[in-house]
């Protein structure tokens, strides 16, 4: 089976397995990231290491649109002419039918893709059992991040969204690739009021803001968890929220530094958290026309920094931060990431929280310092 | 530079200016000294060196009071719009409606360099979070808050999607602070896949047409608003007089370019040629005027060429210039190593082409939108540099960095490897400060090198 690596949490596993291919989202490894792969000054190591190890690593490579360095990076891949690649356009509006529209579009195009590298196109039915499948997938694994620590979770995630079953002590057969980390799960309870395929009609329009706001509240990741057995043995640590950018293969030892410095990981809002799981399906819409589904559980619902307005993220951040009762903020942000730049600011006017602005660069011999700045964080959260 | 059109300082500027305000040369009323925006703070003046004419003096004068002219307009009760990152577009709706005037509050962007720094926009945006990971645009945020620049706005649209993410970041802060915005989407631009409807857009660039569908109902959204503002329909006759307004500034705008980047000896120096190519985007707050400075300067052009007479000694190096230069001085460096600019490409090459007016009006203007170089593949863009650098004879091509950008670092090595293997030209990118006073040496020894290289290969 043909492999497609991806990164964003805007591309639906489940379309890309219903396709016959199978979606792997990669946590790349800054420190691995070739020196042929563009310049080091002004380009995200995130996204670099991505481009480079997605670039040697797969069958296919998806990029989004959601950042500038990505969207170019994804130039920069196929100019290099070893790996497909295909740049979807993911809206940064997200308040008007258009703006879906050109998502559904966009998810359709990247179908003709996946069926130009190999893959079929699924029927309405198959669309709707696979998704249908990686739900289920998806509450499992929400039962299993209640008995985990944070890195834990993270990690669980990161295997999720290789393949791996959840539950399952190891990948299904097949799926042990080196590519280690990839990610898409939900473990959200079933969303009610979901919205209907008229959706994307204006009149529709009204009435998915309605939902999406109940949606959100239904998904709460955090506040549906039971707190993980680890973290009660640290329950005298000061609860604190990491909100930001996407974390690389090996960045779960923030977490260890953050509980190391005495601090509890009560929120993990990480683009690979459980921040960007898609919204439950709902039943009904699944059977009747999951496409649109798929589009309103994640186009609908993901609250992310790139969005415009980022109207859903602060609604999250208000909601999951009461929720967690966090004492302080880590926004964790790559140098040169521009959409979390402004969020350290905006976090201690909105919530007047202590906030740690940690921007890393993802060269292993610099975490010294991230943890010091932790370690000195915690010492004022005390 | 005997026979020569030689650059004037400032005092010789203002003299020059007073001599023709003395003797009675038609000036509008903004005409005036630059010494009165220096008390005000702009002391980037005093440094920089103006084309000898009172096409220049006009130019100056109409730039630097765009701020009392958008005061003016709101005391007079017109409506204002901010319009944000689309660079060309915008402003050509809002312009199409009697009483409403467009500017870009991105235009803060070249504050910090006017003002060498003493303006703190830098520091007020840093307080906001809006540190130098950012490009200088993140000036605009300071300018909203001091409120000492620009008038706000009555709408602010921003165009985001394909964009880029230190505007996106910026724009969505300052929302933050309380100013709504009118966010409109701009997919990123891609070939047309086998099969699929495609257009050729103004420029040459060409996009599926499904794409300039999705352009055309975002700019419907803008369509709307202005209209609401105005308190008067924008229709399609209204735009399409619109149109033809800014296609008459741009047709002026084109025939300058196309002179003062091919005629030796060079007939217009680079700075007044980056003022100059401004005026499209947004017509300086008033589009009447942008003409008239236009076309003042095109007819001093065709004076220097009848006289065979230029700014710079015939055989200086022919450079083309990529990106706009946060510091404006820097435009008179290159001139001072001994090259001119042959060709440019400041970000915005698509509020310089002409807007079709055999479609219906929205449609050009989408079409139009769409063509941004910023928002497609930098391979396109390159193609673009790399026609106009070849049309304009260049034998250079000077990549200039902005500080902070976030297309800079892999858009320049894409289009400095495309243009290398497609132009077999020199190609050097130099990363350019709002105020590059102390990297002054090397940036001149860069530009001396590839001056030098210029002419070795001349040789051959
Ligand atoms: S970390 Fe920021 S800049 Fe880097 S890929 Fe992610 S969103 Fe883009
Ligand atoms: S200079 Fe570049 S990064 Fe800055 S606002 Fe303009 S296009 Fe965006």
């Amino acid at each position: 089976m043909k492999s497609v690596v991806y990164s964003s949490p805007f591309v639906p596993a489940e379309w890309i397995a219903a396709h016959g291919v199978r979606p792997m989202r990669l946590r790349p490894d800054p420190a691995a990231a070739l020196p042929s792969t563009g310049p080091l000054m002004g380009v995200c190591p995130y996204a670099r290491a991505f481009t480079s190890e997605a670039g040697t690593s797969a069958g296919a490579v998806i990029f989004t649109t959601t950042c500038d360095q990505m969207r170019r990076a994804a130039e920069w891949l196929s100019l290099e002419g070893t790996t497909p690649v295909f740049l979807m356009n993911v809206p940064a509006t997200w308040q008007t039918p258009a703006a879906a529209r050109l998502y559904r579009d966009e998810l359709q195009r990247l179908g003709r893709f996946l069926v130009a590298l190999g893959g079929a196109e699924p029927s309405r039915d198959r669309l709707a059992a696979t998704m249908e499948t990686y739900d289920a997938r998806r509450r499992l694994l929400r039962g299993d991040l209640a008995a985990m620590t944070a890195r834990g979770a993270s990690e669980a995630i990161a295997r999720f969204d290789l393949g791996e079953e959840p539950g399952n002590g190891g990948p299904p057969p097949g799926t042990a690739a080196p590519l280690m980390t990839l990610r898409g799960g939900s473990p959200d309870p079933p969303r009610r009021n979901a919205a209907s395929s008229q959706s994307l009609t204006p009149a529709g329009a009204a009435g998915r803001e309605t939902r999406r706001a109940k949606t959100e509240t239904l998904r709460s990741p955090t506040s549906h968890v039971e707190e993980p057995a680890a973290h009660k043995t640290a329950a005298s640590g000061a609860a604190v929220a990491v909100i930001g950018g996407p974390l690389a293969r090996g960045d779960g030892r923030l977490f260890d530094a953050l509980e190391k410095a005495g601090g509890r990981v009560a929120l993990d809002g990480t683009e690979s958290g459980p921040r960007t799981f898609p919204a439950p399906f709902d039943r009904r819409r699944l059977r009747d026309d999951p496409l649109m589904e798929l589009v309103d559980a994640y186009f609908g619902t993901i609250p992310d920094a790139f969005r415009r307005p980022d109207t859903l993220l602060y609604q999250w951040l208000s909601r999951e931060l009461a929720a967690s009762a966090a004492r302080g903020i880590i926004v964790w942000r790559y140098v040169w990431c521009d959409m979390w730049a402004a969020a350290a600011a905006r976090l201690r006017e909105a919530t007047a929280l202590p906030v740690l602005d940690l921007d890393v660069t993802g060269d292993a011999s610099e975490f010294g310092r991230a943890a010091n700045r932790i370690q000195a964080f915690m010492e004022v959260l005390k | 530079m005997t026979g020569t059109a030689k650059r004037l300082t400032m005092e010789a500027f203002d003299r020059l200016c007073r001599r023709h305000l003395a003797a009675g040369t038609p000036m509008p009323g903004y005409a005036g000294p630059l010494a009165r925006h220096v008390a005000d703070g702009d002391r980037r003046l005093l440094k920089l060196e103006y084309d000898d004419s009172a096409a220049a003096l006009r130019l100056w004068s109409f730039l630097l009071t765009e701020e009392e002219r958008l005061h003016a307009a709101r005391a007079a009760g017109m409506k204002i719009v901010g319009a944000m990152k689309d660079l060309g577009t915008v402003p050509v709706m809002a312009y199409s409606l009697p009483n409403v005037v467009a500017f870009y509050p991105d235009g803060a962007w070249w504050t910090p360099c006017v003002m060498e720094l003493s303006e703190g926009l830098f520091g007020i945006a840093q307080s906001l979070g809006l540190g130098d990971a950012l490009c200088p645009v993140r000036a605009m945020a300071g300018a909203f808050i001091n409120q000492a620049h620009f008038p706000i706005p009555d709408l602010l649209t921003c165009s985001v999607g394909a964009t880029c993410d230190d505007f996106s970041a910026v724009a969505q802060r300052l929302e933050s602070l309380g100013h709504p915005i009118l966010w409109w989407e701009m997919p990123s631009r891609r070939r047309p896949e086998s099969g699929e409807a495609a257009v050729t857009l103004p420029g040459g660039f060409r996009a599926p047409a499904s794409q300039v569908a999705v352009v055309r109902s975002e700019l419907e959204r803008i369509r709307d608003a202005l209209a609401a503002l105005a308190g008067s329909p924008l229709g399609d006759v209204e735009l399409a007089a619109g149109i033809r307004m800014a296609n008459r500034v741009r047709r002026i705008l084109g025939e300058l370019r196309s002179l003062a980047y091919t005629v030796e000896p060079c007939p217009m120096p680079a700075l007044e040629m980056l003022i100059a190519e401004m005026l499209a985007i947004h017509f300086c707050s008033d589009r009447a005027e942008s003409v008239a400075v236009l076309s003042l300067l095109l007819q001093e052009v065709h004076t220097r060429m009848a006289a065979k007479r230029g700014v710079l000694p015939t055989g200086a190096a022919r450079l083309f210039w990529v990106n706009p230069v946060a510091d404006l001085r820097v435009m008179n460096l290159l001139e001072d190593c001994g090259a001119r600019l042959c060709g440019t490409e400041f970000l915005f090459c698509h509020a310089l082409d002409e807007i079709p007016e055999d479609l219906p009006p929205m449609e050009s203007l989408a079409s139009m939108a769409l063509a941004d170089p910023m928002v497609g593949p930098s391979a396109d863009r390159a193609a673009r540099i790399v026609r106009d650098a070849r049309a304009f004879g260049a034998e250079a091509v000077v990549i200039s960095r902005i500080p902070g950008a976030s297309h800079c670092a892999l858009e320049g090595t894409v289009i400095g490897r495309i243009v290398r293997e497609e132009l077999g030209l020199p190609v050097v990118e130099l990363e350019v400060p709002p105020v590059a006073d102390p990297m002054w040496p090397t940036l001149k020894t860069r530009l001396d090198a590839l001056v030098e290289t210029v002419l070795e290969r001349r040789k051959r």
